[in-house]
């Protein structure tokens, strides 16, 4: 009885330990200063993108209206999803709770903060998915806490997206192989079936 | 001692058809050695094998760690590739968060390749235990497995989720090997060992949906690493599948044997198989009622088992907000359970059998189903992590181990239409399957949480119905043996599957010789018959 009493005793603790990771407040992004930075990010051709060929060019720069700019420490831009290509998707949805928010996966680059306009010029990688897409730039201090963020798109109406083309991962000499190993081993199995049935006949005819 | 049987063409001790006038079945009789002529080989034929068997040649031990001709190797054969093609069927699930972002799928997409990938099974299973009576079971497992060969490789040209679903639910033909597994070890091992052979069988191919977890992300991973892009890794990843599964399907064409006695097309043209008609193998099947119940019974422990392959691991994932390799070994650790877990459920339901008979193995399956029911509820209502994982461990066992149970009765509801009956009751789980991913894990009406509970209830009142299996030879949960002389006799169920005119063609004696060696469910009972089989050579404690 002593082995299940000790069991029940360092659950109980672990519960307990669990649950007081929830009493500290998590970050939220409701909290963050709005369009503090002014950013926008240009496309280098109209229509769609091209994954891993296509470029944009990223300028942020501090707005005059920004307050908590003494507490900047870093820049981080990243590509988040416009609400359209969130639909029937929960992977990449949005949150307020910023560490389980799923609205900007893809980083873009990360500086040291500077007070002058900033830019970039982002090649898409390769691995960026099919959709419309929007850039973000998060404001974070020393602690890599966020306090402000600014993006290229207003939020009430989205304006100026851009959409991207992922690359589709298939290659010719995969898809080749794929044929040839498929055909071995339909082959085999026929080979071995002719075989074992003519062997068969052979021994009857014995 | 030289294993005669192993060539083809020199079944060496089964006389029995040589004239061509008797008919006879692939468990050929070998009380009168009448050849003795052929005085090579001892007079006793049964001495030809590894392992003591039964009249029908079938083993009477499970020696796990041996790979003699031709019972355990079959085994071996047999699990290996029921686990290759778990692997495959699964493969896609732990890498679904790259190809969902090379696909551009939404929940619907992934949810409904989901159900298709095991959609495809239930018309394979249905048709295995046909196909195996007519090929044996070793071109049944070898046609399965390299003939879905190219639908894994076909991965590579995936371009959107239409073809995504057209591939998942091509690979998922294959998970009949369930049925050509449990049909090779059925007709290689003896009935009162059965449980846990199938189990063994059965769970260790049932592993391969754990261990894709693992395996697939590490080989995608690998091969990042060597240089390609995510997009084009996962598709390279699915070649590794594809390459086992063309390598089972060879070794268990050259290393198998369909029978104790031979291969079937051998044993067929030297007169020793007779060929059942396939109408009335399936007419015995669909007449008997409990196939049906067997069908639904197994969709809730088996079909549970295959959802929660396809949605476990993204539940870890978004309602703990683990990393996605934590979300994958908890997954992992969900279906490797089975290699101790389905066995156990053999096990116990044999056990049982040993002391209450038939109703023991009642008892035992409804037990383990209803708790593996009741603790999918508590997973679904547990919101810390360390209660989560408790609960899915202990539901994965509850469940897997009613797979291994159910397996232990399937064998003694029909001796004429075994394949089918095993193929039915296959095809049951992925029937049940599909049925619980639809309305709970494909639409946004439920939480996953809610959806998790709801299967639960759902399992636990259709696990009711085990109450009503009943044989008159040896009852049922709740009633006894009926008491007329004649029903209850194991060969009055087992030769009532044949008709007048085929007995007189004495096309039933496998039928008899099956009921004489199955009075070892009456349980303790069984002792005074004086027929049943000795219990010395046994040894199922052998795990």
């Amino acid at each position: 009885m002593a082995i299940h009493k000790i069991i029940l005793a360092s659950f109980i603790v672990y519960l307990m330990i669990q649950f007081s990771h929830g009493a500290t407040k998590e970050r939220l992004f409701s909290d963050l200063e709005k369009d503090a930075l002014d950013v926008t990010a240009k496309p280098s051709r109209q229509g769609v993108l091209d994954a891993g060929i296509d470029k944009l060019s990223i300028t942020w720069k501090l707005r005059s209206t920004a307050k908590k700019q003494a507490n900047f420490t870093t820049i981080k831009v990243k590509l988040c999803y416009a609400p359209v290509s969130q639909v029937d998707r929960p992977w990449r949805k949005t949150e307020n709770e910023l560490f389980k928010d799923k609205t900007c996966p893809h980083k873009i680059i990360t500086r040291a903060y500077n007070k002058s306009s900033q830019s970039f010029k982002y090649t898409l990688d390769r691995d960026i998915p099919t959709g419309t897409y929007f850039v973000r730039t998060y404001a974070v201090d020393a602690k890599d806490h966020e306090v402000a963020f600014g993006q290229s798109t207003s939020e009430a109406k989205p304006t100026k997206l851009f959409s991207v083309q992922a690359i589709s991962g298939r290659h010719k000499s995969l898809d080749i192989a794929s044929v040839c190993f498929s055909v071995f081993s339909v082959l085999a199995l026929l080979v071995f079936f002719v075989n074992e049935k003519r062997k068969a006949k052979l021994e009857q005819s014995k | 001692m030289a294993h005669r049987n192993e060539e083809e063409g020199s079944i060496g001790t089964s006389m029995h058809g040589v004239t061509a006038k008797e008919h006879v079945f692939s468990f050929s009789d070998q009380g009168e050695d009448a050849w003795s002529s052929h005085s090579v080989q001892s007079d006793d034929p049964t001495a030809m094998f590894a392992f003591p068997v039964d009249s029908e040649h079938k083993a009477k031990v499970f020696k796990p760690l041996s790979f003699a001709k031709p019972h355990m190797r079959a085994f071996h054969l047999g699990w290996i590739s029921f686990f290759t093609c778990f692997i495959s069927t699964f493969a896609a699930a732990p890498l679904v968060p790259i190809i969902r972002d090379n696909l551009d799928l939404t929940k619907t997409d992934i949810g409904n390749a989901g159900v298709a990938s095991v959609s495809g099974a239930i018309f394979s299973r249905l048709a295995m235990g046909a196909v195996c009576d007519l090929l044996g079971a070793r071109y049944g497992t070898a046609f399965l497995l390299m003939l879905s060969a190219p639908a894994v490789f076909s991965m590579s040209f995936v371009a959107d989720a239409g073809g995504y679903l057209s591939v998942r639910f091509m690979i998922g033909f294959c998970l009949a090997t369930f049925v050509s597994c449990s049909y090779w070890t059925s007709v290689m091992f003896t009935g009162k060992i059965i449980g846990l052979v199938n189990g063994c069988a059965g769970g260790w191919g049932d592993m391969g949906g754990g261990v894709t977890q693992l395996l697939m992300p590490m080989v995608f991973h690998i091969i990042k690493v060597a240089g390609a892009t995510p997009f084009t890794a996962w598709r390279i990843a699915f070649f590794i599948p594809g390459f086992l599964q063309v390598i089972m399907g060879i070794l268990v064409l050259t290393l198998g044997q369909d029978f104790p006695d031979g291969n079937l097309s051998t044993l067929q043209k030297k007169g020793d198989v007779s060929k059942d008609k396939l109408t009335k193998v399936f007419w015995y099947a669909l007449r008997n009622y409990r196939t049906y119940v067997l069908f639904i019974l197994y969709g809730f422990s088996m079909g549970i088992e295959m959802t929660i392959n396809n949605v476990i691991s993204e539940y870890f994932f978004d309602r703990f907000q683990l990393e996605l390799h934590t979300a994958g070994m908890i997954a992992a650790s969900f279906g490797m359970a089975n290699f101790f877990a389905r066995p156990i459920g053999g096990f116990a339901s044999d056990v049982s059998a040993r002391f209450f008979g038939m109703r023991g193995r009642l008892w035992t399956l409804w037990i383990l189903q209803t708790s593996g029911g009741l603790f999918c509820v508590w997973l679904g209502r547990a919101t810390s992590l360390p209660i989560a994982i408790l609960a899915m461990m202990l539901f994965s066992f509850g469940v897997q181990a009613a797979c291994g149970a159910i397996f232990g009765i399937v064998p003694f509801v029909s001796r004429r239409s075994l394949g089918i009956i095993s193929g039915l009751t296959g095809a049951g789980g992925n029937f049940g399957s599909g049925l619980t991913q639809l309305p709970f894990f494909s639409s946004s009406r439920f939480h996953t949480a809610d959806g998790l509970s709801l299967m639960g209830i759902t399992a636990m009142i259709f696990t009711l119905l085990v109450a009503f299996i009943h044989f008159p030879q040896w009852g049922s949960m709740f009633l006894g043996p009926t008491s007329d002389n004649r029903t209850s006799k194991e060969e009055h169920y087992y030769v009532a599957e044949w008709t007048e005119e085929e007995k007189l063609q004495g096309l039933h004696e496998g039928s008899l010789k099956f009921a004489e060696n199955s009075r070892s469910e009456r349980g303790k009972k069984a002792a005074p018959d004086g027929t049943s089989t000795p219990l010395e050579n046994e040894n199922p404690a052998n795990v």
